[in-house]
């Protein structure tokens, strides 16, 4: 089953507020990283929590350019639509 | 003291079937710690400290067996001394590869246990010749001084998320590898006599406790005023 956006955006809230992120509730797409607060220790968390729950790997060059949620977002996205796509 | 309630793990000391990791191992669990002990080829689990994948497996083997990893005591060492200009490239790279390789592999692969659960402490066991060059050590002091500056960062890294790194430098302490040569070695102790291993792991045990989760990135002497 596709993954959604709103998924997508829901997982990172929630793993924003685990991590202990100030009104990770409030996050938006438009949120950057230094809005938020999240230092690289934090997105490295995120990271992995993403990893584990939509089953793709996430390579550091792939984590360069994400600079706010959206950015995650779209990389999730991308990533578990290609997972789908790859036969078993 | 174990972890805070709701953090269940488990205390990992690796080289702690006999000397000074043995008496850190029994004193965590006379502090609560269900306690697991890591060797080459003793202990509860075994792995080459040194080796990545076969800490990954080892660690593996703990989580499943016995809970995460939220105490690491890296304690696994290795001495081949000789003078700088006899030593060979075997005998430096066993002694790094033991004793500062191993620290960073158990401490990489226990830092995701301790960052899921918030809460995490680590000790590194250095020692006094990290601060104070003894001949016929280059190997080993400096392993056991990459094992300070590894601790400093690793505190920084990890400040906000409950999790302390911190180090002991034992000096002359009474064990297989100083029998014999006691009273020679403890000519140049100003405490006037060699410490006991469990005068050791009476500092991991603070280090270890909630009293000391604002201590971090500190180096613990416990060796007589040796390094003064």
């Amino acid at each position: 089953m596709a993954v959604t956006e709103k998924e997508v955006l829901e997982e990172i809230r929630e793993q924003l507020e685990a991590i202990k992120v100030p009104n990770a509730r409030e996050a938006q797409p438009e949120s950057t990283w230094t809005e938020l607060d999240v230092d690289s220790l934090d997105l490295v968390e995120l990271v992995k929590a993403l990893e584990d729950r939509f089953e793709i790997t996430i390579n550091d060059d792939d984590l360069k350019p994400i600079e706010s949620v959206g950015d995650a977002m779209a990389l999730t996205m991308r990533l578990a639509e290609a997972k789908e796509g790859t036969p078993a | 003291m174990p972890p805070p309630e709701g953090h269940d793990g488990v205390a990992l000391v690796t080289g702690g079937s006999r000397g000074i990791g043995r008496a850190i191992a029994q004193r965590l669990g006379e502090d609560g710690f269900d306690t697991v002990t890591l060797g080459r080829t003793s202990g509860d689990v075994q792995a080459d400290v040194g080796d990545a994948t076969s800490v990954q497996a080892a660690f593996d083997q703990v989580r499943e067996r016995y809970g995460p990893v939220l105490v690491l005591v890296n304690n696994a060492g290795e001495r081949r001394d000789g003078l700088t200009i006899r030593m060979s490239a075997e005998q430096w790279e066993s002694v790094i590869h033991t004793n500062l390789d191993g620290a960073f592999h158990c401490t990489r692969r226990a830092l995701d246990d301790m960052l899921k659960a918030r809460w995490g402490r680590i000790v590194n066991i250095s020692s006094v010749v990290a601060q104070r060059a003894n001949p016929g050590q280059c190997n080993y002091g400096a392993a056991k001084a990459g094992m300070l500056s590894l601790t400093r960062t690793v505190a920084r890294e990890m400040a906000r998320k409950g999790i302390t790194c911190n180090a002991v430098t034992p000096g002359v302490i009474e064990t297989d590898m100083t029998a014999g040569v006691a009273d020679q070695l403890m000519a140049g102790v100003p405490a006037g006599r060699i410490g006991r291993p469990d005068e050791v792991a009476h500092a991991v045990s603070f280090l270890c406790s909630e009293g000391a989760a604002y201590v971090n990135g500190a180096t613990l002497a416990v060796d007589g005023a040796l390094a003064a």
